[in-house]
């Protein structure tokens, strides 16, 4: 690649919109190579169009694009690109600059060397080249790429295409030699035209689009319902869901949700959901595929529990209304349908979990003298959110004698100590479930969600003598556990932090009755806990 | 009237895959195993590796563990595979 100092060749090339772009001595100018299917392309764009902006003209920004036209003018609609793009049709400027990835930019300076070169994602690079720029033109100097944006301060790009090998790859009539993996838009759904006779309930079952119980027929009709309550396009990718990676268009997605007997506006909490259930960090690959109890948890938090008329009340696990059963239900057709984890198939679990026909709950907020649980994600209260939890099913814990909040959880950090398996600590997270009568006495005791996080997190251990008679499951690790007293016994620690215990209020307002929900393997080894923000 | 139905189910393009071809013979071969990484892995495969060895007169095991059993191989792992020019892999695991 070439380095600062080196004279820049010059060239021309074709401009999309027409004409040729030069490049020719005593002309400044900041070269920015690129390819269209690139994610740390796509990343670089908006501040590249910021600097642009700033520049208004006095000092030049080139996209160079080593793709094809059609992509690129795709690209440019959708990022959008707001500089001047150029294209590289035979790669001849990119192998005589040589960059090794994209994005990669060269600022030439008036006398024609490279002043300056940034490779990949790079906010120190951005800002340095942004700080050059402005001072050629006698510009105040700015903050190009802030250090708090969201974005990554690196992000490795991709190989630039000079170097990729030739395309071997790609063999007629082969159709994912043609399927861009970075694509947002997939194709339509196919129609199933059902013969006269033919009951399209019993054909929705034969056909393998339901789980066993009977679905409501995903008709053209009502798919276009679903569709008239989003104003994503038909054909747009929401996620790729693991473990197949199928694409989960919002046509698709509507069609399950019908399936699963949706109301049009679930639409607004699915497309999240589904942006959520396919974020790395919830890995819902492993999820969906272990043997475990695993099944995801969804848990509604914000106004649109009340928009949408989710259930946070009484029966909050169960069969109690629409919203909760029909949101719960579509997420795992889709997971099934579009993802391919079938029973048998690719979902392997041993006794399987209740929740996989349905797992969702709201927050009951109204309930809650803390901070419900989207806060901690760092929403507003105000804001809709949508949280996940690889959870196995609830273990409930009955106190109906407890005067003080003290004694409540005592009886909870008991039921936890036997999440994942009694003797295995550190590896596991916990979801408690408190119902409303108990965070009353809580309260009244002085209890705070942190409070509750902390007291849990001393009070729950396993004793020591446990791990006496070796070989039990758990016992390998005790070395790594951590050893505390615990109402006089010695014991090993539950769990590694405080932070592993998560607090929800949920349930009726009669009744002392609250859960414990154990995880699958937790951090980034195993699955996350996610929280997407709801419109 | 006819009933339309919209297909709920995936119909991602993909390429079809081909298994690999099946091994005549294991004897002077080079034979790769991947360790999930659960716990119990090590006692088997270290068992495997000995079988390979002694019975089928397998020239070379590499042997190559996944950062965690929760996800799928990353290509760092599959790599070392390709590098040492395995001609099969196996995969294995034990709780």
């Amino acid at each position: 690649m070439l380095q600062s100092g080196s004279s820049a060749p010059l060239f021309s090339l074709p401009r999309l919109d027409g004409g040729d772009w030069r490049l020719e001595r005593g002309k400044s100018a900041l070269l920015v190579f690129f390819e269209t299917d690139c994610p740390t392309c796509r990343l670089a764009i908006p501040y590249l169009n910021r600097l642009a902006q700033a520049l208004d003209g006095k000092a030049e920004i080139v996209g160079i694009s080593q793709d094809g036209e059609a992509s690129t003018r795709e690209l440019i609609v959708r990022a959008p690109v707001e500089f001047p793009v150029v294209m590289d049709r035979d790669l001849n400027v990119s192998r005589e600059y040589d960059p090794q990835a994209v994005p990669t930019l060269f600022l030439i300076d008036a006398g024609g060397k490279i002043a300056r070169t940034s490779v990949a994602f790079d906010k120190a690079g951005l800002n340095a080249i942004a700080a050059e720029m402005c001072a050629a033109i006698g510009l105040e100097p700015f903050e190009l790429a802030g250090g708090h944006d969201g974005a990554p301060d690196t992000k490795p790009g991709c190989v630039s295409r000079h170097l990729e090998p030739r395309q071997e790859l790609k063999i007629e009539s082969d159709p994912a030699a043609s399927v861009n993996l970075y694509s947002e838009r997939g194709p339509r759904a196919s129609r199933v035209e059902l013969d006269d006779g033919v009951d399209p309930y019993e054909f929705c079952y034969e056909a393998g689009f339901a789980d066993p119980l009977p679905v409501i027929p995903p008709t053209a009709e009502r798919v276009d319902r679903m569709l008239g309550a989003t104003r994503l396009p038909p054909d747009q990718i929401v996620a790729r869901v693991p473990p197949n990676y199928g694409m989960a268009t919002v046509e698709k997605i509507a069609a399950n949700a019908v399936m699963a007997g949706c109301k049009p506006e679930m639409m607004r909490v699915l497309i999240p959901l589904i942006r959520a259930a396919c974020d790395e960090r919830f890995n819902i690959h492993g999820v969906q595929a272990t043997t475990h109890f695993a099944a995801p948890l969804v848990i509604v938090n914000g106004p649109v529990r009340h928009d949408l008329r989710f259930a946070c009340g009484g029966n909050v696990f169960s069969n109690v209304t629409r919203a909760n059963s029909t949101l719960g239900r579509a997420f795992q057709l889709i997971l099934t349908n579009i993802g391919g984890a079938r029973p048998g198939e690719l979902d392997m679990s041993t006794l399987g979990n209740p929740g996989k026909f349905s797992y969702c709950i709201a927050e009951n907020e109204e309930e809650n003298p803390w901070a419900p649980l989207h806060t901690e994600f760092g929403f507003d209260r105000g804001q809709s959110a949508v949280t996940l939890f690889a959870a196995e099913p609830p273990h409930g814990v009955s106190e109906h004698n407890a005067r003080e909040g003290r004694t409540i959880l005592k009886a909870i950090s008991r039921a936890l100590a036997t999440v994942f398996s009694y003797r295995f600590c550190f590896g596991w997270e916990a979801m408690v479930v408190l119902c409303p009568e108990h965070v009353k006495t809580l309260d009244r005791s002085g209890f705070a969600k942190d409070s509750i996080r902390e007291f849990l997190f001393e009070n729950t251990g396993v004793p020591v003598k446990e791990y006496e008679e070796d070989g039990g499951e758990g016992t390998q690790f005790k070395q790594l556990y951590q050893r505390a007293t615990i109402d006089g016994e010695e014991c090993y620690r539950k769990f590694a932090r405080p932070d592993q215990i998560r607090i929800v209020v949920a349930g009726g307002t009669a009744g002392k009755f609250s859960a414990v929900i154990g995880s699958w393997a937790t951090g980034p080894r195993g699955s996350q806990m996610v929280c997407y923000p709801v419109d | 009237m006819k009933t339309i139905l919209v297909n709920p189910l995936d119909e991602t393009p993909r390429a079809a895959g081909r298994p690999a071809p099946r091994l005549d013979s294991l004897a002077g071969k080079t034979i790769g195993l991947l360790d999930i990484s659960k716990w119990g892995g090590s006692f088997f495969l270290d068992y495997l590796e000995k079988a390979l060895k002694d019975r089928y007169g397998v020239e070379q095991v590499v042997r190559v563990m996944k950062p965690t059993f929760t996800k799928p191989a990353p290509d760092a792992v599959i790599d070392q595979f390709v590098k040492a020019e395995c001609a099969a892999v196996i995969e294995a695991l034990a709780d």
